[in-house]
């Protein structure tokens, strides 16, 4: 069963000093302006729009990454903002999962070690989460590139080993932030359908932050962002 | 080299000097690290340039004019060889003899001065003197007014009756001297008191001995000294405008018409003596001063190569704009050279302010051995200076070459990732294994053959490849321990034994340089501590079986630590008529010479070491009988270090210099003797009088009769003694105290160095564990998205550096326990010629490394606490 996630008139913006007040307000720079947004269990949401709109600032929030600045989101009715450190970090390893443009494989580990990491952060014995890691590298088609370290692999199965690694924890969002950005148009294509593929199987939440009108149109929703708001 | 210029200096500020500025700490460890080796060399050969400096100073101003210089080979020359010399005047040449002698002024511990007896006529052809009296001052010999030197040096020698001395205005300054002054000199253990008849200007002879120097009349020297009838030079003035040729010809007619036992030479050969005698202590303490200086290589390597591989899209990038390979290793050497540069700047530095105690470690040595009186002062040679500070940039960049090649191989398309150069240099692993295997094995043989001019060259280049050869090992031991992590170490400490191992071996051109900066540093470590605590173990057991007398005589001999002078046959006399003495052993030494090398011949009474058989044999055959059976035969006794640096074995025959030509005797015995390292000939007494005519005793050790305690029998001798010999009486207990105090004084430089070097390493891998944290940033943050809290990424930091410093720890202590073998063994033996059996210090050891492993931890928590606080959306916002 996916996440329900609420962001309620959510903002962010950087800079302007700590001093608080409408100067220093005035003195940042609003990534986020006020966005409120409801995804439903299950769903699979397309946040589209141009570099700087604030797609990724918003994956960053649903992904208790970074805080709001106004505003609250409630993950399954939960306030994000009231998680202390260790509940946000339990967060990340159960709730929400993450794939990057850039995979983000830790170049020192195999596929199967990275696969397994988020598992033994979670405190896993070292056998089961080996297990899993291998059957989910079997999952995203890539049986037999267990040992394989990350430069000795494609970005199409980079990008799949990521895949893998976010679904390891059986997480109930998946946050993906311009998953096909760094891919050719073809295997872009395969990424995405493995990528709806599996999270319809489990009913995952997800939300993906893409510039592309071509990925976006793998959603079963579309919203707009533009300079930090929602495009009606 | 025109083209390459615009492209250098554009190259310059963002490949180097904004990517230095942002890493100031790393960049300042780097520094740091060439600074300590740099420092280490300057030290030595700092100090050891001062004490000869020093020397040949004195050497120099006592020779005054002469050209050509006699010596004996033996205790004296006999006054006759000045008749045998005598046609040399008919020549133009000039002789002035002179007794040298070395006393304590004002009392028995008062300041260490030397004596010259002069002979008031001959002596101003040969030396410059210049009074400073009240209001006049007179200068007693000028140059070239033959007439007027004359007239001057009879006033000279007016001024020299029996009782007085000149002294120079340092002394008098020192010790509120004025003419007429009473002063109390204390010589072979009998106190006379003196008149100041004069001071003299700090000119010619008096700036000898920095000031601490004697002039009395020959004559008077001879007596008061008890060398009546012998000299102890001959400064022979050679007349004016002699060619090259002559003056040879001239010194080979002067050799001819000497005594046996007699050499002629130019002043200056007594300073190589000296040299000689230092040689082997600079030698191995500039060796110590190499490896810091290959520490400081690692460091060097390091940290370039780390900033290579951080820049290599910056290189990709500047190559795709058209900068040529030469102009980014250029910039890359440039940057080498600049820590060089840096670095041994500051080492030079840092060099001048450790020289002082260098110079109390290498000049204490030099004057306890050779000349009491000398106070070497740090004198700041420009040349060692820049020695020290060339061989520092040259090492740094030799330590760049490597990298600065990588970055020229950089391809412009930098399509690299970073973890195939990783695996690229993965791949290097095993042959670099192999060849530091083969790096030990030639180590080992290195370690066997002999020295090479009293050198022991092959022990230290065993040593080097030791190093050498470790560190080639390191990626295999970081790739194995790495493993080690995985597995049992993953269920026992969590995921983050397998992030540690992920990020050792992941980055293994990285930490397995530290592993072997670290490595080295501690082996560094562990060989001295080895060395040091088996020489004072083996020494400790020595003394203890040697020292088996209660008493211990000497004479006395000033605020210098070393003794001199020599106790009158009468003390001895009155000692062994004390109440309770049971028996006396004077022993009886002086210093000669073979083929130039110094060495000591002494004497003992061999019925007393027959009877309590307190010397070990070095083939551990029975003292007694064999002392015994040399007694009845007329051998002599030879210590081991005698026996290696002439090369001298139980039977051959040695000759010693005597008045009637050399003297052969067979050697029935070599004793171990750690007390010096110039080599001693030992004969029994009587044959040694028979053969030199000299009395007294140098030291006299003393057995009390049972039921007399140590104290109370210090107590009646020195009772005895009041009044009338000014000798030093010590207890068995205490001067077995005093030996281990000079042994522990010699080593401590060492410590100093070693900790310094290690304090260094250390650093070396906060140094590395820091660019490796600021380098994986994303990654770190990429841990805190999958959930791994801050407390788990500063673990995993902590672990890393934990396997970095245990691995530094054990490989350390493997390769400092093989390097200790050879430096006992080997380098020790060929230069002092003393064995030694091996102690480890355990305790000191598991405590330093205990330290090193919590220091390296310490060092960890800097990194850790980086990775821990990383900024997680904006790291991974970096690509």
């Amino acid at each position: 069963m996916g996440a329900r996630v609420t962001a309620d008139s959510v903002s962010k913006s950087y800079g302007g000093g700590g001093g608080g007040g409408d100067e220093s307000r005035a003195a940042g720079v609003d990534a986020l302006a006020g966005i409120s947004l409801t995804l439903e269990p299950g769903s699979f949401t397309a946040l589209l729009g141009p570099s700087g709109c604030g797609k990724s600032t918003l994956l960053n929030l649903l992904g208790a990454l970074d805080r709001p600045t106004g505003g609250r989101i409630l993950v399954d009715g939960r306030d994000l903002a009231t998680l202390g450190e260790d509940e946000r970090d339990a967060y990340r390893r159960k709730t929400a999962a993450t794939i990057f443009q850039f995979f983000n494989l830790l170049p020192t580990m195999n596929a199967l070690e990275n696969v397994a990491l988020p598992l033994l952060l979670d405190g896993a014995a070292p056998a089961e989460a080996d297990a899993r890691a291998a059957s989910l590298l079997a999952e995203v088609g890539l049986h037999g590139k267990e040992r394989a370290y990350p430069y000795e692999l494609s970005g199409g199965q980079m990008q799949r080993v990521a895949v893998a690694r976010a679904l390891a924890n059986r997480p109930t969002l998946l946050l993906a932030d311009e998953p096909t950005g760094n891919l050719d148009s073809k295997t872009g294509t395969q990424v995405l359908d493995l990528v709806s593929g599996l999270v319809q199987e489990r009913g995952i939440t997800v939300v993906m932050a893409t510039h592309s009108v071509e990925a976006s149109a793998r959603a079963s929703r579309v919203v707009r962002l533009l300079d930090g708001q929602l495009l009606p | 080299m025109t083209g390459l210029r615009p492209g250098f200096r554009s190259l310059l500020g963002p490949l180097v000097l904004r990517p230095a500025a942002k890493d100031r700490l790393r960049f300042l460890l780097t520094i740091s690290g060439i600074a300590v080796g740099v420092a280490t060399i300057a030290a030595i050969r700092l100090a050891n340039a001062s004490v000869l400096s020093s020397f040949s100073d004195t050497v120099d101003f006592v020779a005054g004019k002469a050209g050509v210089t006699i010596l004996a080979d033996g205790p004296g020359i006999p006054e006759e060889t000045l008749q045998r010399l005598a046609w040399v005047r008919r020549v133009g040449a000039t002789l002035a003899p002179a007794i040298t002698e070395t006393a304590a002024a004002g009392a028995a511990d008062g300041e260490v001065v030397e004596v010259l007896g002069i002979d008031p006529l001959a002596d101003t052809a040969a030396r410059e003197y210049s009074f400073a009296e009240e209001k006049k001052e007179e200068k007693i010999f000028l140059e070239g007014e033959e007439g007027e030197g004359h007239a001057r040096a009879a006033n000279l020698s007016s001024i020299f009756e029996r009782d007085s001395v000149l002294v120079t205005s340092v002394f008098a300054k020192r010790n509120s001297l004025r003419p007429g002054s009473p002063l109390h000199l204390v010589a072979n253990g009998i106190e006379r008191t003196f008149r100041v008849a004069g001071v003299l200007h700090p000119v010619g002879a008096a700036r000898a001995a920095s000031g601490s120097i004697l002039f009395m009349d020959l004559a008077a020297a001879q007596e008061a000294f008890g060398k009546v009838g012998r000299l102890d030079r001959i400064d022979v003035v050679l007349p004016p405008g002699l060619s090259e040729d002559d003056r040879a010809r001239f010194e080979e007619e002067i050799r001819a018409s000497l005594p046996p036992g007699t050499t002629a030479g130019r002043p200056e050969r007594r300073t190589e003596t000296v040299d000689r005698l230092v040689r082997a202590f600079r030698v191995n303490l500039s060796a110590l001063g190499l490896i810091a200086l290959l520490v400081g290589m690692y460091f060097v390597y390091n940290t370039l190569s780390i900033s290579v591989l951080r820049r290599r899209t910056d290189i990709g990038t500047v190559r795709a704009l058209g900068a040529s390979k030469r102009s980014v290793f250029t910039v890359f050497l440039a940057e080498g050279l600049a820590l060089g540069v840096f670095g041994s700047a500051a080492g030079v530095g840092l060099g001048v302010a450790l020289a002082k105690g260098a110079l109390l470690l290498v000049g204490g040595t030099a004057t306890e051995l050779y000349i009491p009186s000398a106070h070497p002062s740090l004198h700041l040679d420009p040349l060692v200076l820049l020695f020290a500070f060339a061989l520092g940039v040259a090492t740094s960049v030799l330590s760049a070459l490597a990298p600065a090649l990588e970055a020229a191989r950089v391809d412009p398309a930098a399509t690299m990732r970073h973890g195939s150069v990783e695996a690229v240099r993965r791949r290097r692993t095993r042959p670099l294994a192999l060849t530091g295997v083969v790096l030990l094995a030639l180590a080992f043989a290195l370690a066997l053959p002999g020295p090479v001019r009293g050198l022991p060259l092959f022990g230290f280049l065993s040593v080097f490849l030791i190093v050498s050869g470790v560190s080639l090992l390191a990626p295999a031991a970081v790739t194995f321990a790495a493993a080690r992590l995985d597995g049992p170490a993953l269920r026992l400490f969590g995921v983050e034994a397998r992030l540690a191992r992920a990020n050792l071996t992941g980055s293994l051109s990285r930490t397995s340089v530290a592993v072997a900066a670290l490595t080295m540093a501690l082996a560094m470590m562990v060989s001295v501590a080895v060395m040091v605590g088996s020489f004072r173990t083996t020494v400790a057991i020595w003394v203890s079986q040697t020292l088996a007398s209660d008493l211990f005589l000497s004479a006395a001999s000033g605020k210098s630590g070393a003794s001199f002078g020599r106790i009158p046959d009468e003390a001895i006399a009155v000692v062994r008529d004390v109440d309770g003495v049971d028996e006396v052993d004077p022993f009886l030494a002086f210093g000669a010479t073979r083929d130039g090398v110094p060495f000591t011949i002494g004497s003992g009474l061999f019925a007393f070491i027959a009877k309590h058989g307190n010397l070990p044999l070095v083939d551990g055959r029975d003292t007694r009988k064999v002392f015994t059976e040399a007694l009845g035969k007329d051998e002599a006794m030879i210590s081991e270090p005698y026996a290696e640096k002439f090369r001298v074995k139980t039977g051959d025959f040695v000759e010693l210099p005597t008045d009637k030509g050399p003297a052969r005797v067979r050697v029935a015995g070599i004793y171990t003797d750690y007390s010096n390292d110039r080599g001693t000939v030992t004969l029994d007494r009587a044959h040694f009088q028979r053969l030199w005519p000299l009395t007294g005793a140098v030291t006299v050790a003393v057995k009390l009769k049972d039921g007399v305690s140590p104290e109370e029998g210090a107590r009646r001798v020195s009772a005895a003694l009041q009044g009338r010999y000014a000798l030093r009486v010590r207890t068995n207990a205490t001067l077995r105290r005093l030996v281990l105090r000079i042994f522990d004084r010699t080593f401590a430089v060492t410590y100093a160095l070693e900790a310094v070097a290690l304090a260094v390493a250390v650093l070396g891998v906060l140094n590395t564990l820091t660019a490796l944290v600021l380098e994986r940033r994303r990654e770190i943050g990429l841990l805190r998205v999958l959930g791994a809290s801050a407390a788990r990424v500063k673990r995993a930091v902590q672990y890393e550096a934990a396997a970095i410093g245990g691995l530094g720890v054990v490989m350390g202590v493997l390769s400092g326990g093989a390097m200790s073998l050879v430096l006992v063994h080997v380098i020790n033996r060929q230069s002092f010629g003393w064995t030694i059996a091996m102690h480890a210090p355990w305790g000191f050891l598991a405590a330093a490394l205990g330290l090193v492993l919590l220091a390296t931890l310490a060092a960890a928590s800097r990194p850790a606490g980086l990775a821990a606080s990383t900024d997680v959306a904006a790291a991974l916002k970096e690509e």
